[in-house]
């Protein structure tokens, strides 16, 4: 079969799963799992048959597009179902249903006792289905439809629980923030449009470079717009604040989307209209600057977060950051491979927190969680795996992914060498906080939850309630269901984490400088006309080499200092706190982010709606407009009605009034 | 015998190419038949064979109506120009009456007017509408716009024990033979100023001596447009269309709404694109005026409507005001555009028309209060209902949008955005009233006992009706299956066009470059 056919079968199972799950939820119960699960996995056999069906071709013919049928091609529009399957689309759908496949596993034993079990499954394979459609489409349309669709996906799932009223909001706060980014995407593509007179993207990237010239204004406006799409769909400044709300959804909801898939969708998109971004180096550098801003200010604000699925949220933000800042550098192969390898370690940290969580009976806070080394082993050892990856720990993933991006950045060198030195701080930061993470939840004096745990007996809560605000609540549907899960005791929890595990570790092998490059050969066939990313621009094995040795020395360097302020010195903590208490409430408020957006764009907008709604709405619009109009219109509607008499004398006199009416205007005319 | 043939064969006719005049002899010759399979004495023969032979010959013709796509020709001294457009306009028809017939299988109107009559009058008119959608001449014209009329007026006083089928065709009689007058005056004036009857001759006759503000060829042209506008039901000449909808039977209602419409605008066309085409500055104001009253007034009159047949009268009102923007701005893509909207009308109005039918002969009447409830009694029928409302509206996702986006990308095009925005306008104010119907198909009346208290009852106590033997199987059988197959199919249709709307493009695209003259 050809890598097309292979392509809508990869999108063609997600949409079954759903469909059927979705009309069936009453029958199925446990069904519903397996169902969702098996629809995802198939999709990943798909994508390995892609694979293989495209690395069976000529490198100059893995670009292949598939159009199922034309929606319109009217007006100028050419929106068609299409799909593109080249090295970069396999790329990611493999990513994509690998990973969800293994959460969908995962999943089964997660929510098991939960009453929405069949909405959850039948939500989360749309949210696959979506995820396939955006890195799957052939055109910008398709890409918008992705776009949205996920953006739906995840405010489902966010406010999945929803009669907690905190949920409910940090899933329209998502929602609203995304449709941001929505805006801006389709707007961009209305800039590339105008101008290349086509919406797919193969179309496009061939006109790019006759139509645009090198950073011409509505090609760098267009790109800036991609730019703010990417930036609220990969919770980027100061578009991210709603990536740490999202943790009120469950935890493989935040493991897949909000940290393995959805988030990366940003770096897809650069990466995908590289032809474009080449063109607009301007735009390139804005998104250079803010993935460094952005890795950053998440690396400070993990530091001092207490809620744990918070503090794998920020490193989630300070992560993406470093792609988005690589994937706008032009170190695109590098980006690709970082965001599989977090793909993989990110996606096992959050199932190895929602085992803990599990074992604190859905308690998320990190004050509480102390000694769980011997209660919970496996999670232990799957906590330190995804930790050390993150950290960048030789010969974890994560280390030869992460410095593959400095490396390029410092090898362009100018305003791109600083941000990578910048990078070498975001470094520090992720084995800080990454470690404070873990000391605090596994070193230290077992808590009365881990204690109860090693005598074998999993804590439950006297009454369930909201982790955050602590509000009492009930185990119904709209609620966490009653029962809480460890890995320990669940087989698909443990073949998930253990896969993720195993891949967290030798996943990095695929690309080691000096010794093998599968990713970047593989993805080269679609990135063979970009300049960045030729070989003039890769940086050499020694060089790279050097870079990894300070990236480990670097992170192991954050490593020692967490342990020296929360193990070896317990206590050093607090004291830090009360010398420093700006500092801390600075990073505590999370660098004042939602205060400013509070202060800059929702007081005013809200200031203004309550004016718009005491005096436009209230006096203009229900009173004079919409009344105005409802009245008029019902008003001619009885006049209307009051014409129809079904006497035909008057029907005779309305046809001669209108007759000598034509008649008139035609005589008229006639002078 | 042998001279009779001889004396035939020396007439001097006109030659006549009989493959492209096909679908017109095949309805004339099923239309004889079956009045005469009618006169047999069975009830086999007259109920069952009569509206069989009336699909055969119906599948007959759509059949060489499709065979002759492609093949435009002009026949019979210029009298008839079979072409894509008119072959298009043909399969409309075609199409709406053999949903005619199917909705009529077992309904009053054949067996109060008989059997043979009601269908040989349903062809005869199809055969006046394929005359008069390829007309070439103003003879053939008038001859085609008669014999499409008279069958219909019988046809809508078929139930004539019912005093408002009566009421329907006598009214549609007197209205319409006023609009005939009118038509057939104006078109002696532009005979008058013209010297022709041909179109084409009409067409040079106004290029060449300058006819451009001659008012006898202007006081003609005024007259005719009343006299289409009558049959497309154009407002201010609209107001026979409610009354005479809401009396005639529902099979010929769906038939008239439809086809009368396809034929009627394809004439519109016809004529003002081709024979008018030099005045054009002159006469598209005025339809453009006329377009946007009609858009106006069926959109504000169906709101408050309580039948449905009224409703659907208003609405066809509203959207012959759409469709005559394809009119106004005479170009290839007006005509496509217009072409395109009268297939999707076709689909939306039968899906609809079917449902009030099945209805109708449900619980004997077409109020929209008597739709409360169908949901439950009969999802098909609700589905298909809610599809045809929703394409009508113009919904994206159903042949509605497609059709609504396409007119008015013909009316940006051709320079009559204000048009386009009264369209839009016209749309808005139409979920007014479309949205109403599907709301009173899936909501339960207020107070109903299921809501009150919170047990489910049965469906029939539900809807308010009569409960019947619980669950009874021949209560629950479908009572009128080729009703339902005739709602779901169209319904049906209007969806997979709005998904897949690439072939109508193609066709209509074929029916706008059929009419050479224009840009």
């Amino acid at each position: 079969m050809s890598p097309t056919t292979w392509g809508w079968l990869v999108l063609l199972f997600p949409l079954l799963g759903t469909v059927t799950i979705g009309v069936g939820y009453k029958r199925w119960t446990r069904a519903a799992g397996v169902i969702g699960t098996g629809a995802i996995a198939l999709s990943f056999v798909s994508a390995v048959g892609a694979l293989l069906s495209l690395l069976s071709r000529p490198e100059h013919g893995r670009e292949l597009v598939s159009s199922l049928w034309n929606y319109a091609s009217s007006a100028g529009v050419d929106a068609k179902l299409q799909i593109l399957v080249d090295p970069v689309s396999v790329f990611m759908i493999l990513v994509v249903t690998g990973v969800s496949t293994l959460i969908h596993l995962y999943s089964t034993s997660y929510m098991k006792s939960d009453e929405g079990y069949a909405r959850y499954f039948a939500y989360l394979n749309f949210f696959v289905l979506s995820m396939l459609v955006l890195v799957l489409g052939g055109n910008f349309v398709m890409l918008i439809v992705g776009w949205a669709f996920v953006g739906a996906a995840s405010y489902l799932l966010i406010s999945f629980w929803y009669r907690r009223n905190t949920a409910t909001g940090a899933g329209i706060k998502a929602f609203v923030i995304n449709v941001l980014g929505d805006v801006g995407l389709v707007l961009g593509t209305f800039f590339i449009f105008r101008h290349t007179h086509t919406v797919s993207y193969l179309g496009s990237f061939r006109a790019a470079p006759h139509v645009f010239h090198t950073d011409s204004t509505d090609l760098v406006a267009g790109c800036l717009l991609f730019l703010v799409g990417a930036f609220a769909k990969s919770a980027q400044l100061p578009l991210h604040t709603w990536l740490a709300d999202a943790m009120e959804g469950p935890t493989p909801v935040s493991s897949l989307i909000h940290a393995a898939t959805m988030v990366t969708a940003g770096v897809y998109l650069i990466v995908r209209l590289h032809p474009l971004f080449q063109l607009a180096p301007t735009a390139g550098e804005v998104g250079a600057i803010i993935g460094c801003a952005t890795l950053l200010v998440a690396g400070t604000i993990a530091l001092v977060v207490t809620d744990l699925k918070r503090v794998i949220a920020y490193s989630t933000m300070s992560q993406i950051g470093y792609m988005i800042l690589g994937a706008s550098a032009g170190a695109y192969s590098a980006a690709l491979f970082h965001l599989m390898t977090h793909a993989f370690f990110k996606a096992l940290l959050f199932m190895a927190a929602g085992s803990i969580i599990g074992a604190m009976a859905g308690d998320q806070s990190l004050d509480r969680m102390s000694g769980f080394r011997k209660a919970l082993p496996f999670t232990f050892a799957c906590f330190i795996v995804g930790g050390l990856a993150l950290s960048g720990i030789p010969p974890f993933s994560g280390w030869l992914s992460k410095d593959a991006i400095i490396a390029y950045l410092n090898n362009r060198g100018g305003i791109y060498e600083v941000l990578g030195i910048l990078g070498y701080v975001g470094a520090l930061l992720t084995g800080l906080y990454t470690f404070r993470m873990i000391f605090r939840a596994f070193w230290g004096e077992p808590s009365p939850e881990a204690r109860e745990l090693e005598h074998g007996h999993l804590a439950h809560a006297h009454t369930p309630r909201n982790p955050v605000t602590g509000e009492e609540e009930d185990n119904q549907v709209g609620f966490p269901g009653p029962e809480h899960v460890i890995a320990e005791r669940e087989w698909p929890m443990k073949v998930a984490m253990g896969t993720l595990a195993v891949l967290a570790v030798v996943g990095g092998a695929l690309q080691i400088p000096g010794v093998d490059h599968v990713i970047q050969n593989f993805l080269s066939p679609a990135l063979a006309n970009a300049p960045l990313a030729s070989a003039a621009h890769e940086p050499s094995s020694g060089a790279a080499w050097a870079g990894l040795i300070v990236g480990a020395v670097i992170g192991l360097i954050g490593i020692s200092i967490a342990h020296r302020i929360y193990v070896a010195r317990p206590g050093t903590a607090t004291r830090l706190q009360q010398s420093f208490p700006a500092v801390h409430g600075f990073l505590m408020h999370k660098w004042y982010f939602d205060e400013l957006i509070d202060l800059l764009v929702v007081r005013p907008a809200l200031t203004l709606g309550t004016f718009a709604l005491g005096v436009l709405d209230r006096i203009v619009v229900t009173g004079g407009v919409t009344g105005g109009v409802t009245s008029v219109v019902r008003s001619g509607g009885a006049g209307v009605r009051r014409a129809q008499t079904g006497l035909l004398r008057y029907y005779a006199a309305a046809l001669i009034l209108g007759l000598s009416l034509v008649v008139l205007y035609f005589l008229i005319s006639s002078t | 015998m042998n001279s009779l043939l001889i004396a035939a064969a020396h007439i001097k006719g006109p030659h006549i190419d009989w493959a492209s005049l096909s679908p017109v002899v095949v309805l004339a010759v099923g239309a004889l038949v079956a009045l005469l399979v009618g006169l047999l004495r069975g009830a086999v023969a007259r109920q069952q064979v009569v509206p069989a032979l009336s699909l055969v010959t119906l599948l007959a013709a759509g059949a060489l109506e499709i065979w002759r796509f492609g093949h435009p020709a002009t026949i019979i001294h210029g009298a008839l120009r079979i072409d894509d457009l008119a072959l298009l306009i043909d399969l409309i028809c075609t199409v709406s009456a053999f949903a005619a017939v199917l909705l009529a299988w077992r309904s009053e109107a054949p067996r109060d007017a008989g059997h043979g009559e009601f269908h040989g009058l349903l062809l005869f008119s199809v055969m006046g509408m394929a005359i008069l959608a390829s007309s070439q001449d103003v003879i053939t014209l008038f001859v085609g716009l008669e014999l499409l009329s008279i069958p219909l007026y019988i046809l809508c006083a078929a139930e004539y024990r019912r005093e408002g089928s009566l009421e329907s065709g006598l009214k549609y009689l007197i209205i319409g033979s006023v609009g005939s007058a009118t038509l057939v005056y104006g078109l002696a004036m532009i005979y008058g100023a013209s010297g022709q009857t041909g179109f084409a001759g009409i067409a040079h006759a106004v290029a060449t001596h300058n006819l451009l503000g001659d008012p006898l060829l202007l006081g003609g042209i005024a007259l005719v447009v009343v006299g289409f506008a009558f049959k497309a039901s154009v407002a201010p000449f609209h107001q026979w269309t409610p009354d005479v909808y809401e009396g005639a039977p529902t099979p010929i209602t769906a038939f008239m709404a439809t086809a009368t419409k396809a034929a009627a605008l394809a004439i519109f066309l016809r004529f003002f694109d081709v024979a008018l085409i030099a005045d054009k500055t002159t006469w598209s104001p005025m339809i453009a005026a006329l377009a946007a009253i009609t858009i106006v007034v069926g959109n504000v009159g169906a709101l408050g409507q309580t039948s449905l047949k009224r409703l659907l009268g208003f609405s066809g009102v509203a959207q012959a005001g759409y469709m005559l923007s394809g009119v106004v701005v005479a170009t290839h893509l007006g005509v496509s555009a217009t072409v395109l909207y009268l297939w999707a009308y076709l689909g939306m109005n039968v899906a609809a028309f079917a449902v009030v039918h099945a209805n109708q002969l449900e619980t004997g009447t077409d109020r929209i209060s008597a739709l409360q409830g169908l949901g439950k009694r009969s999802p098909a029928l609700a589905w298909s209902l809610t599809v045809a409302m929703l394409a009508l509206a113009g919904i994206p996702g159903t042949i509605g949008f497609i059709g609504k986006f396409q007119l008015i990308h013909a009316l940006v095009s051709g320079n009559h955005s204000w048009l386009a925005i009264v369209l839009v306008v016209g749309a808005m104010i139409s979920l007014g009233y479309y949205l109403k119907v599907v709301a009173a198909i899936w909501m339960s009346p207020a107070g109903s006992a299921s809501e009150i208290s919170g047990v489910p009852v049965p469906a029939g106590a539900a809807a308010g009706l009569a409960p019947i033997a619980g669950g009874a199987p021949e209560a629950d059988r479908l009572p009128y299956p080729e009703v339902v197959f005739v709602a779901v199919v169209f319904a049906a249709l209007c969806i997979i066009f709005g998904i897949l709307p690439q072939p109508l493009f193609h066709l209509a695209s074929h029916a706008g470059s059929a009419l050479r003259g224009l840009l």
